[in-house]
């Protein structure tokens, strides 16, 4: 894995703007070309073994908190046990996922699993896609995230409920909608009715039970871009066990087990000779290098990194309300103060493609860039 | 890793494609475009995109802010784009009697992670 300072392509604004790109920059960049990796095929193959083993494990992980009830650690709220679980046990289908991922001294290591409303999709897809094909268009890329979606959602398609399949995000932010209009576009590709509402929008018919788009059309299958403890926490949230069509949400409910960074300690149990993860616990178990984390928390709010039993770093942010898991400390590798993470994505059951935010400190924050990479 | 050469985006370069069809812009409930309009209850003016600087640097954009001016302010309310159903853009279903909404979305700006 190297990183390798390179010219900007001389009308990239342009470029990655005719793609529907629009939040290629922010008061800070966004997407940065002026840089990227370069990994050998061999460090891509393992990158993809080990996504599909941490896929793996995760979903027994699952099996094992549901059979020992263990929502508590979780803080999953109990009137939604017996939904998670219904939803579980009758497969409900879920579409993707992405692992952070620290890839240093030829070592992987697992530092936390975005399995309910992962983002940066379009970027990895897409955006750097089409930046290879004007960089080097021999060159390959650990990229089939939009084959991968198109072949799940028809893979899927039999299995959703009679209906359209609706879509929806936050109203008020681009990146959520770009994120979500790109997957909406694979869904059709793959021959699915499907039709967008903001999340804010939804309706709840009270007479029927049910959920309503603006046109006042019943949801009955739902693709969302959005929290499931954002949701359980609302006052909608209710509505959603009383549903009379059974929505099928996607992602599941099942996946706030798995976007919960309780589910870290978890695996660290159950797995203590897995070579993808670090040790991780409830408490810091006398560890002297440690990342406290939030087990609710995004773009890397609220997190102390701790090494010699001093702070390093620390971060603000208004989570932590719920707990915290403290994980061995494992430094992203440092290229000139340039501090990449890999975000390895799941597609359906299979490992589909990475894309790399790097930021200029250890903690992956909302500053922080997104850089394409190649195989060279 | 080993993708295939030919990419489609249907709704993005459809969105895009009617952006760029379209020089001026459009009255209401005339033409392809749509204008995303959530809540029928709560006020706003149209902004007008495709003149001037911004007009400009939004024109290959696939979905565009849409929001209003208070006290010299501009307040961006949202998105809007071509892909979403008239009757939701600009509200006009008027039938809307026992269904409540806006039970959700409260929770935040964007998902972010």
């Amino acid at each position: 894995m190297q990183r390798i300072q390179t010219s900007l392509r001389n009308n990239w604004q342009q470029a990655v703007e005719k793609l529907g790109f629009g939040f290629h920059t922010t008061d800070v960049p966004y997407w940065d070309e002026s840089a990227y990796y370069s990994f050998t095929l061999n460090e891509i193959e393992q990158i993809e073994k080990a996504t599909n083993t941490l896929w793996e494990l995760c979903l027994k992980a699952v099996q094992h908190v549901i059979d020992n009830k263990l929502y508590s650690k979780f803080h999953i709220p109990k009137s939604y046990i017996s939904y998670i679980e219904n939803t579980w046990n009758d497969d409900v289908p879920s579409i993707y996922g992405r692992f952070d991922l620290c890839y240093k001294n030829g070592k992987i290591k697992m530092l936390e699993f975005n399995a309910d409303t992962p983002t940066s999709l379009y970027e990895a897809g897409i955006v750097q896609w089409f930046w290879l094909q004007d960089f080097d268009a021999n060159k390959d890329q650990f990229n089939s995230i939009h084959e991968k979606l198109i072949a799940y959602w028809k893979y899927l398609k039999v299995y959703l409920q009679p209906g359209k399949l609706h879509f929806t995000c936050l109203k008020e932010t681009l990146e959520d909608l770009t994120n979500t209009e790109y997957i909406r576009d694979c869904a059709i590709q793959a021959g699915i009715d499907t039709k967008l509402v903001f999340i804010d929008d939804i309706g709840w018919d009270e007479n029927a039970k049910q959920f309503v788009d603006m046109e006042d059309e019943s949801i009955r299958n739902i693709f969302k871009l959005y929290p499931w403890e954002w949701l359980a926490a609302e006052e909608f949230g209710k509505n959603i066990l009383e549903d009379s069509n059974k929505i099928f949400w996607i992602e599941p409910s099942w996946k706030m087990i798995l976007s919960n960074k309780a589910i870290l300690p978890i695996l660290w149990e159950l797995n203590p000779d897995c070579e993808y993860l670090l040790p991780a616990y409830f408490d810091d178990n006398g560890m002297k290098d440690y990342v406290k984390k939030p087990i609710l928390s995004r773009e890397g709010a609220n997190i102390e990194m701790v090494k010699h039993y001093g702070t390093i770093e620390k971060t603000n942010g208004e989570y932590g309300e719920e707990g915290f898991v403290y994980q061995q400390l494992f430094e992203l590798p440092d290229f000139d103060n340039n501090y990449p993470v890999i975000g390895s994505w799941i597609i359906g059951q299979e490992a589909a493609g990475i894309g790399i935010r790097e930021a200029n400190n250890l903690i992956t924050d909302n500053k922080s860039r997104f850089v394409p990479h190649l195989i060279s | 890793m080993k993708k295939s050469k030919t990419i489609q985006l249907i709704l993005i370069t459809a969105a895009l494609a009617s952006c760029q069809e379209k020089k001026t812009e459009p009255e209401w409930g005339s033409g392809n475009k749509t204008y995303v309009r959530g809540d029928s209850t709560a006020p706003y003016a149209r902004t007008h995109h495709g003149s001037g600087m911004l007009g400009v640097a939004l024109w290959y954009y696939a979905f565009r802010p849409y929001g209003n001016y208070s006290n010299g302010r501009y307040s961006r309310a949202g998105y809007y784009s071509g892909a979403i159903p008239n009757g939701s853009n600009i509200g006009s279903n008027g039938y809307k009697a026992g269904v409540t909404r806006g039970g959700f979305g409260r929770g935040g700006y964007s998902v972010g992670s």
